[in-house]
């Protein structure tokens, strides 16, 4: 096609060195990710006696086997799955319906509740109150402890609405003519043209509640519904030798590195699966095209 | 709580006294289903935000856990005194701002440049590979970034120091020397925040109508060209609404990665507000102290948001509030 | 467009979903919420209590279970990973909401709830102890140790007074001729050896003496300064006391380390090193000294064996200052402390019910259930001692109870530890002897308020400076200059007040 035939020289030297960097980048991100998954793999004695192992030598499943051995992890995971899931279809479904409220230039009040709701981003009453609100609206100990609290977060909130603000008003103008209400404005129009906001949104939320870890410590006393975080964290910690060391008790050597980094590997691995997934509502012109069509 | 409403904007206070008021109540009336939308919303922030935040009052306090609130003692401003007569404070102030600059000036452009970069690349599966693969550090908690660059760092044995070795150079002292900490803190940050921090340029980037592209190439354009005048503008939206969140956050440089970080020999330069009051705070339960830092914390984040957002309205951009 | 109708109704079914299992769920969760401690129908009495997670999981309840049917109890343990435990308490605390049993976790939360405890927050139990059969054996001096104002709130859970010595190779000692260091001198010219002769025979300078990590109590620092002499925290001199780094012996360790760091005896990045990294250099062959707990022999003789077979240890202690005289600090014999706050334990006759649960599990049966499990699954008895049979089975089944245990073998009448690795069971008759060279912390009964609150700051100052001194960044001057920084920013009220707690309680 014509196309190609425009490609000059220039255009392939930036090519050369975009995809040269690029490679070099994603290579330099990955290494230390490939350390813990390499050393999932390995022999103690070979983490031990290698200064920054990638590949095992000898490759074993034995700190798989040992973390599987019980059932605790696949309960971490559930509930991990669960308040993921939930919380963020929960989250967005909120965090949208304010977002394009707020988004809505002509409502009266706007600025004072964005200030007030970025105000939230810079002052908050601290562990003990916040424990108290929770524990008065009855959540204690039920996962919605991890959900609810919270409903919306103001930094993807505005993010969205900023989003939302760069839609030309003449989509809107034009549904409105045609009798449509504000809610369907949002759910026929917007929200369909806004797919990588919603992606990206979505993603944001579903990671914070994936690493869902303090609430759970806090909120949750049934140690049986802890998320994956708080056992994955409890085994890096210990394995980290971060614990406070003073009148420890009798000896519980600290775990493995190799059960440490297979922890690492489990908890991880499910939540990056989400951003491939999500890849595909990052096509180029995604919005426009939705547009007409 | 009354503080909130005398900061906000008094222009828009002059403008509702100007409009009449009967049509100031026509257009909240035509808007109703709006409101409806948000209230859910406004009524999760009241009641998980706003309710706890008269928590705030212990940093005017000797609080007691046991006392409660109504019950402990009130010492007006003794701990904010504190805070500023404490011989560190400078040093904290000064660490802290430096950091911030990095954040701002060395750490924010990149996620930009990177995703204006993955951008301009063509095959589809090499640029899903590179996203996915930059995007998997900020899944890595501080705690093993801190210990794996220890690993790869330390004077005993560490492999960096064993290639500086082999080429005959004198091994670095990357740990223990205060001259390292700043770009070991902000390198760890690029490592793990940037490629994660491309997610939202991509989406916004997203909005491009390639037909704009491909129109500037017919005039010639090249490639810079392109992105300075076409994918820059079109995700400038979304870099100043960060930038200013960024701005806000200018006390809030990562407790854990810093406390990680921190030890005798950089405390000079390391030590920030958070770690300096994380002893005081939970070993020894000085909650009301920990409280005032943390309010000062959000006075200064404040003053940042409302100043950047200012100057974002005086450009006639859109801002975040 | 109608892919999107469909999405938004699964959306909304599924908010709809979660929002009645919400309901649903905190119905349920109410009505168990409020449960304090009560008499069930079938006459178990049942509370609650929180102790702190030191293992990688929350245990399954097998060994729960037993204790309860032996007791007669109905327990709910609410299990907070150790290191937010003081977030957790001090949350619970301050919003009313501690069960009937706490678990304080070390001495430093037991100081910081000094004021509640004088308030009266909690139950206090001293005049009950005697009442009951196996209580009443806990040992006075370290019930004297956790008493407020000469009144006690807590039990104790056993800690030996001291497990400090050295773990070492001895292969690569018997390579050099070496014998076990036993005067600081030796102990200089083992890491010198180490370090320099070539230990391990493989013609490379691979190796260094000591590894040690960036803990100036538990790892080696603290115990080679008990060698000098130096005061356990404090100490006193011409009448007063006054803490440890006033004291020469203190300035002759820092020399001491010094030394060992511009030769390299010791690893370079020993103030940045954790834990596991400390370790793994002897477990590896890099090093072959190790200061600390000398029961950790056996767990990094397992490791180091699967990487070198031949790799041999054994533990000492006995080692002597250059004033002729072997000392070792100790910690004030306790490890974790209970107490009963009276915002959840409402009557005297509630309190006496969960004392008498702790009074059994004194009991030989019980204390054995929650510290080795059941007899022939999880443990065998050899000579009368307790013979771990699955490590990793152990480790998850009922290590974590060992955080409710109370009092300690000499008194809960627990079996010992067998074990077939001959240092470790020599590192275990070493706390005995450790015992008779005790260097004791005199302010452990003492209080001092300035302490309590800026203690963990100001003793940065200090923390700070001696690593910076051995590692060549200050001077003696800037010590000096850090101990009158030390002082001016609160320190002197802390001499004061902890000499004069101390004259009152001559």
């Amino acid at each position: 096609m014509a196309k190609k035939k425009r490609i000059t020289m220039g255009s392939r030297m930036f090519d050369f060195f975009n995809y040269f960097l690029l490679a070099l980048i994603a290579l330099i991100t990955v290494l230390p990710f490939i350390h813990v998954v390499g050393s999932s793999f390995a022999t103690s004695a070979e983490v031990a006696n290698t200064k920054f192992l990638l590949f095992p030598t000898k490759f074993t499943l034995d700190a798989y086997e040992y973390i599987f051995s019980t059932d605790t992890i696949f309960k971490g995971l559930g509930v991990s799955v669960i308040v993921t899931l939930g919380g963020t279809l929960w989250s967005m479904f909120f965090s949208t319906l304010t977002a394009y409220g707020l988004a809505r230039k002509d409502l009266v009040g706007r600025r004072v509740i964005n200030f007030l709701i970025v105000f939230t981003l810079l002052f908050n009453g601290g562990m003990i109150p916040t424990f108290l609100v929770v524990q008065q609206t009855g959540l204690l100990n039920s996962l919605w402890a991890l959900i609810i609290p919270v409903t919306i977060n103001a930094f993807n909130m505005i993010i969205l609405r900023s989003f939302f603000v760069n839609i030309p008003e003449s989509l809107e103008e034009s549904a409105k003519i045609d009798g449509a209400n504000d809610f369907s404005i949002l759910f026929r129009i917007v929200l369909p043209i806004s797919l990588p906001a919603i992606a990206t949104i979505s993603l944001f939320y579903a990671v914070t509640y994936w690493n869902t870890y303090m609430h759970a410590i806090l909120y949750l006393s049934d140690a049986g519904k802890w998320p994956i975080q708080v056992l994955l964290r409890q085994i890096v910690v210990l394995a980290s030798g971060l614990t406070y060391d003073g009148a420890a008790y009798t000896d519980v050597p600290p775990p493995e590195t190799t059960i440490k980094m297979a922890t690492i590997v489990v908890a991880t691995v499910p939540i990056l699966l989400v951003y491939p997934f999500l890849q595909k509502y990052f096509a180029k012109g995604a919005l426009l095209g939705s547009v007409k069509g | 709580m009354s503080m909130e409403t005398t900061i906000s904007p008094k222009q828009e206070k002059r403008n509702y006294k100007k409009m009449r008021k009967s049509e100031l109540w026509k257009r909240i009336k035509k808007n109703k289903l709006i409101y409806l939308m948000i209230l859910p919303g406004l009524l999760y922030f009241f009641i998980y935000k706003y309710l706890p935040m008269y928590g705030l009052i212990i940093s005017f306090q000797e609080y007691k856990p046991y006392l409660g609130i109504s019950g402990s003692e009130w010492v007006g401003l003794e701990h904010f005194k504190r805070l500023f007569a404490s011989p560190d404070f400078w040093m904290i102030f000064k660490n802290t701002l430096i950091l911030f600059g990095l954040q701002i000036f060395v750490y924010f452009p990149i996620p930009i440049i990177l995703s204006l970069m993955l951008n301009e690349v063509r095959h589809s599966f090499f640029k899903k590979g590179v996203q996915t693969l930059v995007y998997i550090p900020h899944f890595m908690s501080w705690v093993v970034i801190v210990s794996i660059s220890y690993v790869m760092l330390t004077l005993d044995g560490g492999i960096v120091n064993a290639i500086i070795e082999s080429l005959g150079f004198e091994k670095i002292n990357f740990l223990l020397n205060e001259d390292w900490f700043r770009p070991m803190y902000i390198l760890q940050v690029i490592w793990r925040e940037a490629g994660w921090g491309t997610i939202i340029f991509l989406a916004a980037i997203t909005a491009v109508d390639p037909q704009l592209y491909e129109a500037a190439r017919m005039d010639g354009a090249g490639r810079f060209r392109q992105m300075w005048h076409i994918t820059l503008p079109a995700i400038r939206n979304v870099i100043i609404v960060l930038l200013i969140l960024k701005i806000g956050d200018v006390l809030e440089l990562g407790f854990e990665h810093v406390y990680l970080l921190l030890n005798s020999s950089n405390r000079n330069v390391a030590e920030i507000f958070d770690t300096y009051v994380y002893v005081a705070g939970l070993q020894q339960g000085q909650f009301s102290y920990s409280t005032a830092v943390g309010f000062f914390k959000g006075a200064v984040g404040l003053i940042m948001v409302v100043f950047a957002n200012w100057l974002a309205k005086k450009f006639n951009e859109e801002g975040i509030y | 467009m109608s892919n999107w109708k469909k999405i938004m109704g699964l959306m909304l079914l599924a908010v709809l979903l979660l929002v009645t299992a919400a309901c649903s769920d905190s119905s349920s969760e109410s009505s168990g919420d409020n449960e304090g401690s009560e008499e069930g129908s079938d006459g178990t009495f049942s509370f609650s209590m929180m102790a702190n997670l030191h293992t990688p999981e929350v245990p399954d309840e097998k060994v729960l279970n037993k204790i309860e049917e032996v007791t007669n109890t109905d327990i709910e343990i609410q299990w907070v990973p150790d290191n937010n435990y003081e977030d957790r308490l001090n949350t619970a605390f301050a919003t009313n909401s501690l069960p009937d049993a706490v678990f304080l976790k070390n001495q430093a939360t037991f100081i910081q709830f000094r004021e509640a405890i004088q308030d009266g927050q909690f139950w206090e139990v001293g005049q009950y102890l005697d009442e009951f059969e196996n209580l009443s054996k806990l040992k006075q001096n370290v019930l004297d140790n956790t008493k407020v104002d000469g009144k006690l709130y807590t039990l104790y859970q056993g800690r030996p007074l001291s497990r400090q010595g050295i773990i070492y190779r001895t292969d690569w000692a018997e390579n050099l001729g070496l014998e076990a260091p036993t005067t600081t001198d030796e102990f200089m010219e083992m890491v010198r050896a180490f370090t320099e002769d070539d230990p391990d025979g493989n013609g490379k300078d691979d190796t260094f003496g000591l590894t040690d990590r960036s803990d100036l109590i538990y790892g080696a620092f603290k115990t080679v300064s008990s060698w000098f002499g130096t005061p356990n925290y404090w100490g006193e001199k011409d009448g007063q006391l006054l803490p440890e780094f006033m004291f020469d012996e203190y300035v002759q360790t820092m020399d001491f380390f010094k030394e060992m760091h511009e030769n390299g005896y010791i690893n370079q990045d020993f103030p940045v090193t954790s834990k596991p990294d400390q370790q793994e250099f002897i477990k590896n062959g890099t090093a072959g000294v190790y200061v600390g707990a000398m029961s950790d022999v056996g767990s990094l003789r397992d490791d180091a064996i699967a990487i070198n077979p031949d790799a041999q240890f054994d533990v000492h202690n006995h080692v002597e200052g250059p004033n002729g005289e072997f000392g070792i600090w100790s910690i004030p014999g306790y490890g974790n402390l209970v107490m009963f706050p009276k915002s959840s334990v409402e009557s005297e006759e509630e309190l006496k019910k969960i004392l008498g649960f702790f009074d059994q599990m004194m009991s030989p049966e019980v204390a054995n259930y929650a510290y080795w499990g059941f007899e022939g699954e999880h443990y065998e008895l050899v000579d009368g001692a307790a013979k771990v049979l699955d490590s990793d089975i152990n480790e998850r089944e009922v290590k974590p109870y060992q955080a409710i245990e109370i009092g300690e073998p000499e008194t809960n009448g627990r079996y010992l530890g067998y074990f077939d690795y001959e240092p470790k069971a020599k590192s275990e008759e070493l706390f005995l002897e450790n015992e008779e060279h005790l260097i004791n912390d005199p302010t452990v009964p003492l209080y001092s308020e300035t302490y309590v609150k800026e203690g963990g700051t100001l003793q940065q100052i200090i923390t700070d400076a001696t690593y910076n001194y051995i590692l060549g960044q200050i001077d003696k001057d800037g010590f000096d200059k850090a101990i009158e920084e030390w002082k001016s920013q609160g320190g002197d009220k802390i001499i004061e007040e902890y000499n004069a707690s101390y004259e009152e309680s001559k």
